[in-house]
C-alpha cells in the first residue's frame, strides 16, 4: 500500500515509516497540516495516518477539507486525546479508525492494514470464506470442511471479525472494540479466553490450525 | 422508639435551624426581662404595701397590748370599739378572754355591705404567732341570695396575757386586686410575646432556610463536580445576595482554573505520550534485530514495562478527565441490565477457567442515566478484581436489584479475602494498594477509576463484607454502585 503519514513528531514518524516499509508498504511523510493536505491532494494514497494535533493546520480540519473534496482515502487518526467522545468526534469528521497515543506499532499496523484493505466496505457480502472454513452471514451458520460448527452469538461475531480481516493481524483491542464495543483495555487476558473457546470449536478436531496467535500483536486467521 | 424518633424528626430539624434558634433566644430574653419587670411591679404595688400593713398591724397590736396592760380589759374594749367606729376602717378586731369571744365584727359596717359573722374557729392558724392570710365573705344586704363576694385579708394574732388573745386583721383585697390585674396583664403579654416571637421566628427562619438551602444545594452539586452550577440571586443586594454574588464569582474562577488545568493536562498528555510512544517503538524495533535470546527477552520485557507505564498514564488521565465532571452531560438513559449482561458474557469464560462459579442475578426492570462505556469499565474493573483475588472454588455474583427509594443497585460479590473495613475508604484513592495485593500485578488505579465513574454518575460506591460475613477468614467482598433514581 502507499501510505501517507502526517505527523509532526519526526522520530515517531520515522519509526512508523521504517516499520511500515519493513511490512512492504510505500510511505511518505508530512511534518505539518498544510503540507499533509497538499500531499494528500496531489497523490493517490491507499491510506492516511493522521495526527490530530499538528502545526499550521490541525488533523480534523485537514480531514474535513479532504472529505469536502470527495476524497475517500481511508484515514487512521492518531491522537494523544484518547477519550471515547474524542474518538467519536474524529470518526464523525470522516476518519475510518482512531488510535490513541501511546500505541504499539503492531496495533497501528493492524489498523492501517484493516482500513486500507477496505476496498468495498459496505458491499453486500453474505458469505465469508477462509480455506475450508465457511461462514454464512444470512443463515448465521459456520462450517468447516462441510461439517457444521455451532457457535454462540458472540463467538460468531468474533470469528466474523477475524474472517473479515482474513490473513491479517487483528489486535485484542480491535476485537474488544469491534466485537464488544468496549473502548478500554481490560487488565486480564479476557480476550484470550474467548479466542481459546473459539479455537476449540473451529480447530480442535482438524489437522491444520486456522486461528493463529501472533506474539505481541494479536490473532490472525490464516489458511 | 423508632416511631417516636420519626415523629419528632421534623421538630428536631426545626430546632437545628440557626435563625429559629436565634429568634427563640430573643423571645426568651424578652420574656425573661418582662418577668423581671413583672416582679418589680408586683413588688412595688403589692409586696411593699403588704409589709407596710403588717408593720401597721404590729404597731397597733403593741399599742393595744400596752392599753390592756396599763388599764385593763375594759379600757381595751373601749379603745377598740372607738377605733371600729371610725369611718372607713378596714381593720377587724377580735379578742378572746378565756375562750369567751368578747368582741366581733358583726355589728360593724366595715364596708358598704355587711360582713358575715367571722368565726373565730375559722381563722386559719389562730393561736399561732405571726402573719396569717385568710379570706372572708361579704353578703350584699340588698341582694342576700346572691353569691357572697370573697375578699382577702391578713391578720396577726397575739396572746397579750395568759387569759386574753387578740387578733387584728385587715382587708387587703383593695391592695392585692390592682396589683394582680397588672400582673395578669403582664403575664398575658409575656405569653403573647413568646408565641408571637416563636411564630415570626418560624416564618423568618423558613424563608431564610430556603435561601440557605439553595446555597447548600449548590455546594453539594459543586462537590459532586458539577462546576456549571451557580447560586440563585434575587438582585436585592442584601447580605445573602452579596454572598451569592461572591460565591458565583468564586465558582467562575474555579471553573476557569479547571479548564486551564485540563488544557495543561491535555498538553502534558500530548507531550509525554509522544516520547513514550517513541520509546516503545524503539524498543520494539531493536528487539526485532537482536539475535541474542537473553537480550531479546530483556528488550521485550522493557517494551512491556513501557506499555504498562503508558497504560497507567492513560488511566490517570482518564480518571482526571472524569473528575472534571464535564462528561456528565453525555449521560443518557440506559438499561443497566444490558450493560451487565454484556459484561457477564465477557467474563463468564474467564471465571470458569479460574474455577469460579459466576452468576448474574437481575431483579426487576431498571433504568438509569449513564454512559455504557464507563459503566462497563467500572463493572469490568470490579469483576476483574474479584477474579484476581478469589481463590479457585469460590463464587462471583453480579446482581442488579432495586433498593430503597426506588434506586438501582449493581453489586459484585465474591468469596475472596475481602478488604478490612479500615482500608475500604483508602483503596478508592489513586495508587493505593494494600500489602496483601502488592505482589499481584496492577497499578492501584482500578478502584479509583470505579470511584470516579461512580462520582460522575452521582452513584454511591460502597465496599462491604461479602457472603462470608465480617470476622470469618474469607469474608468476601461486596462492591456496590447505587444509582440515583431515574428522572425524566
Amino acid at each position: 500500500m502507499r501510505i501517507l503519514v502526517v505527523e509532526d513528531d519526526e522520530v515517531a514518524a520515522e519509526y512508523v515509516r521504517k516499520g511500515l516499509m519493513e511490512e512492504g508498504h510505500v510511505v511518505d511523510l508530512a511534518g505539518d497540516g498544510e503540507l499533509g493536505l497538499e500531499m494528500a491532494k496531489a497523490a493517490d494514497y491507499d491510506a492516511l495516518i493522521l495526527d490530530r494535533m499538528l502545526p499550521k493546520r490541525d488533523g480534523l480540519s485537514l480531514l474535513q477539507d479532504l472529505r469536502k473534496d470527495g476524497d475517500t482515502t481511508p484515514v487512521l487518526i492518531l491522537s494523544a486525546l484518547g477519550e471515547v467522545d474524542q474518538k467519536v468526534e474524529g470518526l464523525r469528521a470522516g476518519g475510518d479508525d482512531y488510535l490513541a497515543k501511546p500505541y504499539s506499532f503492531a496495533e497501528l499496523l493492524a489498523r492501517v492494514e484493516a482500513i486500507g484493505r477496505r476496498s468495498d466496505p459496505t458491499a453486500a457480502v453474505t458469505k465469508l470464506k477462509a480455506g475450508e472454513l465457511e461462514m454464512d452471514l444470512l443463515a448465521r451458520t459456520v462450517s468447516r470442511a462441510g461439517q457444521n460448527i455451532l457457535l454462540q452469538p458472540r463467538e460468531f461475531r468474533l470469528l466474523e471479525c477475524l474472517m473479515r480481516h482474513g490473513g491479517k493481524v487483528v489486535t485484542r483491542t480491535m476485537l474488544l472494540e469491534k466485537v464488544w464495543d468496549y473502548h478500554f483495555d481490560p487488565q486480564t487476558n479476557v480476550i484470550d479466553v474467548h479466542i481459546s473457546r473459539l479455537r476449540a470449536k473451529i480447530d480442535k478436531e482438524f489437522d491444520t490450525p486456522l486461528l493463529h496467535t501472533v506474539r505481541g500483536a494479536g490473532y490472525r486467521l490464516q489458511v | 422508639m423508632r416511631e417516636n424518633g420519626l415523629m419528632f424528626a421534623p421538630i428536631k430539624r426545626l430546632f437545628k435551624n440557626t435563625v429559629l434558634r436565634l429568634s427563640m433566644v430573643a423571645a426568651g430574653l424578652f420574656a425573661a426581662s418582662s418577668l423581671v419587670v413583672l416582679g418589680y411591679i408586683y413588688n412595688a404595688t403589692v409586696t411593699s404595701e403588704l409589709s407596710r400593713i403588717d408593720r401597721d398591724m404590729n404597731a397597733e397590736l403593741m399599742e393595744l397590748t400596752e392599753v390592756y396592760q396599763r388599764s385593763g380589759l375594759d379600757e381595751l374594749n373601749k379603745v377598740v370599739f372607738e377605733r371600729m367606729s371610725r369611718e372607713g376602717t378596714t381593720t377587724f378586731y377580735i379578742y378572746d378572754n378565756n375562750g369567751q369571744l368578747s368582741f366581733n365584727l358583726n355589728a360593724q359596717p366595715l364596708f358598704e355591705s355587711e360582713v358575715t359573722k367571722p368565726c373565730w374557729q375559722k381563722i386559719p392558724g389562730r393561736n399561732t404567732i405571726g402573719v396569717r392570710k385568710f379570706v372572708y365573705t361579704v353578703v350584699d344586704p340588698l341582694n342576700p341570695d346572691a353569691h357572697p363576694s370573697t375578699f382577702r385579708a391578713r391578720g396577726i394574732f397575739k396572746q397579750i396575757s395568759p387569759t386574753v388573745k387578740l387578733f387584728i386583721a385587715r382587708d387587703v383585697e383593695r391592695i392585692m386586686a390592682p396589683g394582680e390585674r397588672v400582673t395578669r396583664a403582664l403575664l398575658i403579654s409575656f405569653f403573647l410575646a413568646l408565641s408571637l416571637g416563636l411564630v415570626s421566628g418560624i416564618y423568618v427562619s423558613s424563608s431564610f432556610t430556603k435561601r440557605i438551602g439553595a446555597f447548600n444545594k449548590l455546594a453539594t452539586d459543586v462537590r459532586a463536580r458539577d462546576l456549571k452550577r451557580r447560586a440563585p440571586r434575587n438582585e436585592s443586594g442584601d447580605e445573602l445576595d452579596v454572598l451569592a454574588e461572591h460565591l458565583n464569582a468564586m465558582l467562575d474562577h474555579i471553573d476557569t482554573l479547571m479548564v486551564a488545568m485540563r488544557y495543561a493536562g491535555d498538553s502534558i498528555a500530548h507531550d509525554l505520550r509522544s516520547p513514550l510512544t517513541r520509546l516503545q517503538a524503539r524498543l520494539e524495533a531493536v528487539g526485532g534485530e537482536v539475535k541474542d535470546p537473553a537480550a531479546r527477552d530483556a528488550l521485550a520485557r522493557a517494551s512491556e514495562d513501557a506499555g504498562e507505564l503508558l497504560r497507567t498514564f492513560e488511566s490517570v488521565l482518564r480518571i482526571a478527565r472524569l473528575e472534571t465532571g464535564e462528561r456528565r452531560e453525555l449521560l443518557i438513559p440506559l438499561d443497566p441490565q444490558l450493560v451487565l449482561e454484556d459484561i457477564a458474557e465477557l467474563y463468564e469464560p474467564s471465571c470458569e477457567d479460574a474455577g469460579l462459579e459466576f452468576s448474574l442475578e437481575i431483579e426487576g426492570k431498571h433504568k438509569i442515566r449513564g454512559d455504557r462505556g464507563l459503566l462497563s469499565q467500572a463493572v469490568s474493573n470490579l469483576v476483574e478484581n474479584a477474579i484476581k483475588y478469589t481463590p479457585s472454588g469460590g463464587a462471583i455474583t453480579v446482581r442488579l436489584r432495586r433498593v430503597r427509594n426506588g434506586r438501582s443497585e449493581i453489586s459484585i460479590t465474591d468469596t475472596g479475602p475481602g478488604i478490612p473495613p479500615g482500608d475500604r475508604g483508602r483503596v478508592k484513592e489513586r495508587f493505593v494498594r494494600l500489602e496483601a495485593s502488592r505482589t499481584e500485578p496492577g497499578s492501584g488505579l482500578g478502584l479509583a477509576l470505579v470511584d470516579a465513574v461512580a462520582e460522575m454518575h452521582r452513584a454511591q460506591f460502597e465496599l462491604g463484607d461479602g457472603p462470608g460475613g465480617a470476622g470469618s477468614p474469607m469474608p468476601g467482598l461486596r462492591a456496590s454502585l447505587t444509582f440515583p433514581r431515574f428522572k425524566r
